[in-house]
């Protein structure tokens, strides 16, 4: 054990004056973090949509009406409005714009106005049947006839035979149309009840942040980019340098040394452990100080990074014992750790991603990682906590003795 | 169990390694003996620093026994490591480390040693020991690798290929401090495949040649036994033909002139042949002398079929 300590000196130097790997060791945090700060910190994302409105009167104006739904849609503030001429043929439009961005197109169709008034009229009389039926035994016969002789009439002279149909159009790979078609039914409900006559709806949404209030993208982010640089070091970068050291002869001559396998590992554990809450700290300084990010690790988040740098430079162990070469151990790296960083929900929601990937994602370590840091840092619980610590603790150990059994200390 | 003072250092018996299909070494049988220079001596491929390798505990015999210090290579490796020093063919170590870091990191991973600035001025490194590593030429880069293996005090040191890819200075230089070590109590274990560096430097050698021993002895007596003839041609200078001959016959088992006109004398061993150079040298006139034939080139010639050449490879 004496050995470990001149050991992970030296390593640490070794790598300290490698300055290529200390620019790129700290560099590619700082490119994730502005990345994704750049791209969620700069408040909430907006959907563009273009609205060709039909609904046109004598004087060939858009009509109130449909002007006023277009208003509405206006005041959503994740849409980005974006109008096209009346008449347009919007196949044409859409392969003359070319590849410029999603094409999502809102039609307005002719004759709008007339059949949202004949709708809501129809609307109208059925409400005014439905109380009568409901409350028929306190109104007197002829008092009933006459009121559904006057709901009745309201709707002659409409020639509705249905709802105003505003249509969509949409990409058929386009992934945001689900949740702009979702934006787009909460507005025409709330155009409808105001056709009603309803002004006020019965029930409405109020969001609050769970956990730490007023928190920017970033804020959310930043354990997630943790987890993911974590990794990334013990299962890329790390194998790498073992590849290099062996190939080079210099893991040869330490073996012919006194010192023991476990202490060189444990050696190396600790070093890139070491460099992981190093650079941890590098990305919370540089998040707080560009971006005013206010999650700052905690005792139990540094104790659960440090846990995932141990698990994951285990791995990263283990990688570099199995293959010769730094090239070869980057690959191998990089077709464990990529697919693993995109499945496990690390970058985007969970559920944005089919149910049996979402099983997956569960199994892998880098999720919960990230998720009790998310639950530590943002949420400002420790509830539910235990399971990260008890699965990155167990993967930690599961890595250490692999990495003991595979590093091969003869017969090089 | 540890060996006596006057058992062999390193002792193998019956020595097999074989990977896959193809054996390495087969049957090595060999005995190193205290304080003494040992040379494992063939063409590349013959199975020279497979066998170091086994028996610095770094590769596995497949069958056979080796012990080293008395220990069991394949049993007690950890006692092994710890009393000797290795400097592996292309020897390398951490590139940004300077050559004071380096070896007091080798000194660092045993339990006893020098001070690794001493074993700085001994090996004349002390000027370089702050320069990186990676920035020394390739004989200081060996040099440290020797400061390396040296600082723990090793009873043996093994020397894998230590001059290729030097320059004649720098493995001259190479030479001295390996020859210096001895002075210190330390057997050496080498291998190579310039004759001449076994000509120089060892006490004995063994010669390998696909995979197994061809000779094994002291190299003068393997140059006695399969060197063959040692001519001394002399091209002599004014009238002193008669004299010059006459002088060779003292000392040669044959002497003749040969169509050019240069005299040849035919000696049984190459001391023989030097002292007749002696004489020559002492008659009047400037003669033109060249001595040729047995040396190690000529033990291989005759025992492995084939010359080695300087890329190691049996021609």
């Amino acid at each position: 054990m004496t050995r470990i300590w001149p050991l992970l000196v030296a390593l640490s130097k070794d790598w300290l004056r490698n300055r290529e790997a200390v620019f790129f060791a700290f560099l590619f945090p700082v490119i994730l973090l502005l990345i994704f700060s750049a791209v969620f910190g700069a408040g909430p994302s907006q959907f563009t949509l273009y609205v060709q409105n039909n609904d046109l009167g004598s004087d060939g104006s858009a009509t109130n009406l449909s002007t006023s739904f277009v208003d509405a849609l206006e005041e959503v503030s994740a849409l980005q409005i974006h109008s096209i001429e009346s008449g347009r043929n919007i196949t044409e439009w859409s392969r003359q714009r070319g590849s410029a961005g999603a094409a999502r197109v809102v039609v307005i169709p002719d004759g709008f106005t007339d059949q949202v008034r004949a709708g809501s009229r129809q609307a109208r009389r059925s409400v005014i049947l439905d109380t009568l039926s409901r409350a028929g035994n306190q109104i007197n016969q002829t008092n009933q006839a006459r009121i559904r002789q006057r709901a009745n009439t309201t709707i002659n002279g409409t020639n509705a035979t249905g709802p105003a149909e505003i249509s969509f159009l949409s990409a058929s790979d386009d992934q945001a149309a689900p949740a702009i078609r979702g934006v787009l039914s909460s507005v025409l409900a709330r155009f409808n009840l105001n056709a009603m006559g309803v002004e006020t709806p019965p029930t409405t949404i109020v969001s609050e942040d769970l956990g730490r209030q007023n928190l920017d993208g970033v804020d959310y982010y930043l354990p997630a980019l943790i987890a993911a640089v974590v990794m990334i070091n013990g299962l890329i970068t790390l194998p790498a340098l073992l590849a290099e050291l062996k190939g080079d002869g210099t893991f040869k001559r330490l073996t012919a040394t006194p010192l023991r396998k476990r202490d060189w590992i444990l050696a190396n554990v600790l070093q890139q452990s070491v460099l992981a809450l190093l650079i941890t700290g590098m990305m919370v300084g540089v998040a707080h100080l560009a971006f005013g990010v206010t999650v700052i690790p905690g005792p139990l988040a540094s104790g659960l990074i440090l846990l995932g740098a141990i698990t994951f430079t285990g791995f990263g162990m283990v990688l570099g014992s199995l293959v010769d070469g730094s090239d070869a151990a980057t690959s191998l790296g990089m077709a464990i750790a990529l697919p693993m960083m995109f499945v496990s929900g690390v970058f985007w929601e969970l559920d944005m991603m089919p149910e049996y990937l979402q099983t997956v994602a569960t199994l892998t370590p880098i999720y919960h990682f990230h998720h009790g840091l998310r639950q530590l840092m943002v949420l400002d619980t420790t509830h539910g906590v235990i399971v990260p610590f008890a699965i990155l603790g167990i993967g930690a150990l599961i890595a250490l003795v692999l990495a003991v059994r595979v590093t091969q200390w003869r017969d090089l | 169990m540890t060996a006596e003072a006057t058992d062999p250092v390193i002792a193998t018996s019956n020595l097999t390694k074989i990977y896959g299909k193809t054996t390495a070494v087969e049957d090595v049988s060999f005995e190193v003996h205290p304080n003494e220079i040992f040379a494992l001596v063939g063409p590349n491929g013959a199975g020279k620093t497979t066998t170091v390798e086994i028996l610095e505990c770094l590769r596995t015999p497949t069958s056979g026994v080796a012990r080293v210090l008395g220990y069991d290579v394949s049993k007690e490796s950890r006692a092994i490591k710890q009393r000797i020093g290795v400097v592996p063919q292309s020897f390398h170590t951490f590139d940004r480390l300077t050559v004071r870091e380096n070896v007091t990191l080798a000194r660092q991973m045993y339990e006893t040693g020098s001070d690794p600035d001493e074993v700085l001025t001994q090996l004349d490194l002390s000027e370089y020991a702050d320069t990186r590593f990676a920035n020394l030429s390739g004989g200081y880069q060996r040099r440290t690798g020797i400061a390396m293996a040296l600082v723990s005090d090793p009873d043996v040191l093994f020397l894998d290929e230590p001059t290729t890819g030097l320059d004649p200075a720098a493995r001259r230089s190479t030479w001295e401090e390996i020859e210096r070590l001895t002075e210190f109590g330390t057997t050496v274990v080498l291998t190579t495949h310039y004759m001449e560096e076994v000509e120089e430097l060892a006490d004995r050698a063994a010669l390998l040649v696909d995979g197994e021993i061809v000779a094994v002895d002291a190299v003068a007596n393997l140059v006695e036994t399969y060197g063959g003839d040692v001519k001394l041609v002399v091209s002599p200078a004014d009238d002193h033909c008669a004299e010059i001959e006459a002088s060779l016959r003292d000392v040669a088992t044959d002497v003749y002139q040969d169509d050019t006109g240069n005299l040849v004398g035919i000696f049984d061993d190459r001391y023989a042949a030097q002292e007749a150079f002696g004489q020559v040298l002492d008659i009047e006139g400037e003669h033109s002398i060249e001595l040729t034939g047995a040396g190690m080139e000529d033990v291989f010639l005759q025992l492995a079929g084939g010359t080695v050449g300087r890329s190691g490879d049996l021609q």
